[in-house]
């Protein structure tokens, strides 16, 4: 009977129920996918050939497992608020106190067996598409990754049945220590919170001054070396913590203050509820805020990384495919290049020299990187002076132009009459430039793959004299490190918009008469919804703002491993933020449905 | 205009169900009216429809069929935000468990309707201290509610089921939580707000204490008005021990 009427709650409650499922599911999915890397050595020591990223990894562990225990103690929470009414209930109606904590754990262990099962699955699957979108996009295969990781499955498993376990006797326990009565009128009364002004005012002063230590740490990170990077960590996760406890619950009650603004509609009781929850989701903010960064920085840097292949490819040579002697077929291929810039050569190799006709190189000087700093080159032209006069490094640049090269060459050149006395056969060389090479990333590769063929390049032993042999090399010692980026970035977001997702709703239950008490009294449901978008806004607005400003100083910290963190940095923001904002709709729709009645009377 | 009734309600009723499921009439039928001034109490045992008819009249629920006319607006009509809006402002309300926001300061609350409005801060000031010196909650203005007595709660909802000068305060069991002194001081201050200021109440009770405030009294069972009361020059403890009887013999 008593199962009977457990069953007959979670069927009334479907949809709340079906949130909190596929809330573990998501959960379970993100920690599978990132535990699918973690535990795969084979793949970290494959592809991140930079020492430490098996620490990296599992610091990531470590954060995602603290992340998901919050997380399931929220979802926990939510679990709770809908049922300890229905269990006070069958308690009062005469059920024995341990067949209800029977009742409690077998629910929660149930649900979060049933959503870590449909978890793993979901996380095998995401982690195939993921991982195939990725290297296609950066042009790297991934050695030794795949979707099913037995691995990864067992440790997801065991990481989150030890959490439910633990749920399920933490729900047992407060369930049963609690009065009853208690349980029946579970209405969260806030009461006036007292703080005194000194103490106010110290927390201000400490969020700026920790933040201020924190940000100088990272922009000087040469002054401060390895300590930097502890002590940025420190002083920034305590002065987010005091800005969300002080700072944020000044403005509100300064904005309260301010009678024209706040006697408008119901923004009264908006800034309100704001100014009880913020003191509330103090540390979930600064948890969220902290995550939100750490991602966005994740995210930033791998997307920094992908673009910095190309420049760091472009610093090796300035064209983008040379070919040696080709067939009239690969020309035509090579006419496939779009916008391309052709320019040949004629060139004949006699001992330890080089020649080229001075005519040709005059109409069309050599083009060679100057490298001016990490990732950073500028075009130098090299006319037959330049070349005639060269300390070396123009031989060492020009040496992708040698067939077959395997040694250092000195370029030399000369008259149109000399070139014809000198003896030798006359290679012809075709150089391509084109306007992006990553966007004709294929063609050229098989350009490359055809001229090595032809002039019988033993690739197996790759010289980094070409732009794409340099590009190939680079990128798969980067694109691993990208993928991680990517990887992390988007599995602390999921599962930082989901943690205050149900942060949110966890509330709602105790917020719903509230909203029907001001649609009694006659506000607008219009202006309900408006009041809900704002005060929903401000909790992912806020910890959002504080974590894009993290990032932007943390970036700094990056300055001594690429050219310029902050290039094109709109984009790894862009999808952030859209996908933060579609986690904010799916909280807004989710709390009106919760708390707006249409039906006043039925309660 | 001074003779229109601020409330008609004109063969009302209310069937709960589907056409083709089985059907529960909750009102067969009601015709009442509450003219401008008038304090009406309307009495009734638990399911005899009372609470049904309450959310008719404050706009909560529609009726099946029938009118309710408020203010001279027949509110049958309104849809959406009308409605909101009509409850607004010309209708006040108290509930038996005060329906406080709990995270707003007394003021706070009183002053919400009139941020409905828009009125100016500066007027919407002078509007509550006026209202919070009739029910003598100035000294609480300040407080939460959780800081407040279950007396004081109630003064509170009340002034702000007035602060908007509503055409009819309606009132569901609003001593039904209160202690006998609370619950007498609260109708002495409503006994004095109709009588000073002219405030049309509705009070819908079962307590017959309570009802005694009113001058008239309906009496509702299964869903029709069976028997009506007059005050008139009774005392109020003779009004009392009329009610009770009647009470006596209604219920049977």
């Amino acid at each position: 009977m008593l199962n009977k009427l457990a069953l007959g709650g979670i069927r009334s409650r479907f949809r709340d129920y079906a949130v909190l499922f596929s809330g573990l599911v998501i959960s379970g999915a993100i920690f599978y996918m990132f535990m699918a890397l973690a535990t795969n050595s084979e793949f970290i020591a494959k592809n991140a050939p930079v020492t430490g990223a098996n620490f990296i990894f599992m610091f990531g562990a470590v954060l995602l497992a603290i992340i998901t225990l919050v997380y399931i103690v929220y979802a926990n929470t939510f679990l709770m608020s809908m049922r300890q009414r229905d269990y006070a209930m069958f308690i009062m109606l005469g059920a024995k106190s341990n067949k209800i904590g029977q009742l409690i754990f077998l629910e929660t262990v149930l649900i979060g067996l049933m959503a870590t099962a449909v978890g793993v699955i979901v996380g095998i699957g995401l982690t195939v598409v993921t991982a195939n979108i990725l290297m296609a996009q950066l042009h790297a295969p991934l050695i030794g990754f795949s979707g099913f990781y037995l691995p990864a499955v067992l440790s997801t498993f065991a990481f989150f049945i030890v959490l439910f376990v633990i749920a399920a006797f933490f729900n047992q326990r407060r369930l049963l220590k609690t009065p009853i009565l208690q349980l029946l009128h579970a209405d969260q009364t806030p009461n006036r919170i007292k703080q005194k002004r000194i103490w106010f005012i110290i927390q201000i002063v400490g969020a700026v001054v920790l933040l201020a230590i924190g940000y100088a740490a990272m922009i000087y990170i040469k002054f401060f070396q390895l300590l930097a990077i502890p002590l940025a960590l420190v002083t920034i996760v305590a002065g987010t913590y005091f800005l969300f406890n002080s700072l944020f619950v000044g403005l509100i009650a300064l904005l309260k203050r301010q009678e024209r603004f706040a006697n408008k509609g119901i923004r009264m009781f908006t800034l309100s509820q704001l100014s009880f929850r913020i003191r509330d989701y103090t540390k979930i903010l600064s948890v969220v805020a902290m995550l939100f960064a750490l991602a966005l920085g994740a995210i930033t840097i791998g997307i920094g990384f992908n673009h910095e292949i190309p420049l760091m490819a472009s610093s090796q040579s300035k064209y983008d495919v040379v070919l040696h002697n080709p067939s009239t077929n690969l020309i035509r291929q090579a006419e496939g290049l779009t916008d391309a810039t052709k320019v040949s050569y004629n060139q004949k190799i006699v001992g330890e020299n080089v020649y080229y006709v001075d005519t040709q190189v005059k109409a069309h000087p050599f083009l060679v990187p100057k490298v001016t700093g990490l990732g950073e080159s500028t075009t130098r032209t090299l006319n037959a002076g330049a070349i005639n006069k060269d300390d070396g490094s123009a031989a060492m640049a020009l040496n992708e132009f040698i067939p077959n090269a395997r040694e250092v060459k000195t370029p030399k050149v000369v008259s149109a009459a000399v070139f014809a006395s000198l003896k030798g056969q006359t290679n012809t060389i075709v150089t391509y430039r084109v306007p992006d090479f990553v966007q004709q990333y294929d063609r050229i590769k098989a350009l490359v793959a055809a001229d090595d063929k032809a002039n019988k390049v033993n690739t197996s032993i790759p010289m980094m004299n070409s732009k794409f042999t340099a590009y190939e090399v680079i990128n798969g010692m980067f694109s691993g490190l990208e993928f991680m980026g990517f990887f992390l970035g988007l599995a602390f977001l999921a599962m930082l918009a989901s943690t205050l997702m149900f942060k949110i709703l966890s509330g709602a239950a105790y917020d719903k008469s509230r909203y029907l008490m001001l649609q009694k009294v006659g506000v607008r449901p219009g202006l309900l919804r408006k009041s809900i978008r704002q005060e929903i806004g401000a909790l992912f607005l806020l910890p959002g703002l504080v974590g894009v400003v993290h990032v932007l100083f943390g970036l700094q910290l990056f300055r001594t491993l690429m050219a310029n963190p902050y290039d094109r940095i709109w984009i790894p923001f862009t999808i952030f933020i859209v996908l933060y904002a579609l986690y904010y709709g799916l909280t807004v729709w989710l709390y009106q449905s919760i708390v707006i009645n249409k039906q006043l009377a039925a309660k | 205009m001074a003779d229109q009734p601020v409330v008609v309600v004109d063969q009302v009723t209310k069937t709960y169900g589907k056409p083709n499921e089985k059907q529960y009439q909750a009102l067969k039928g009601i015709n009442l009216t509450v003219n401008k001034g008038e304090f009406v109490g309307i009495m009734g045992a638990s399911g005899s429809g009372k609470t049904t008819l309450l959310n008719i009249l404050s706009t909560l629920d529609a009726p099946t069929s029938g009118q309710v006319t408020i203010n001279g607006q027949d509110v049958t009509q309104l849809r959406g935000n009308q409605l909101s809006d009509f409850r607004a402002k010309q209708i006040g309300f108290i509930f038996q468990d005060f329906n406080l926001l709990e995270n707003l300061t007394a003021r706070e609350n009183i002053t919400l309707p009139l941020s409905l409005q828009n009125v100016s801060a500066r007027q919407a000031r002078g509007a509550v201290d006026k209202i919070a010196t009739t029910l003598g909650i100035k000294g609480v203005l300040g407080h939460y509610p959780t800081e407040l007595s279950g007396g004081q709660k109630q003064r509170v909802a009340a002034a702000r089921a007035l602060v908007q000068e509503p055409a009819i305060l309606f009132g569901d069991e609003p001593t039904g939580a209160l202690d006998s002194t609370s619950a007498r001081e609260l109708l002495n201050t409503m006994e004095t707000l109709n009588q000073d200021q002219g405030v049309s109440i509705l009070l819908v009770t079962h307590d017959p204490f309570s009802a005694s405030y009113a001058q008239r009294i309906l009496f509702i069972k299964d869903g029709q008005i069976g028997q009506e009361l007059v005050h008139g020059d009774k005392t109020q403890e003779e009004f009392y021990q009329e009610i009770l009887s009647t009470l006596g013999t209604f219920q049977q």
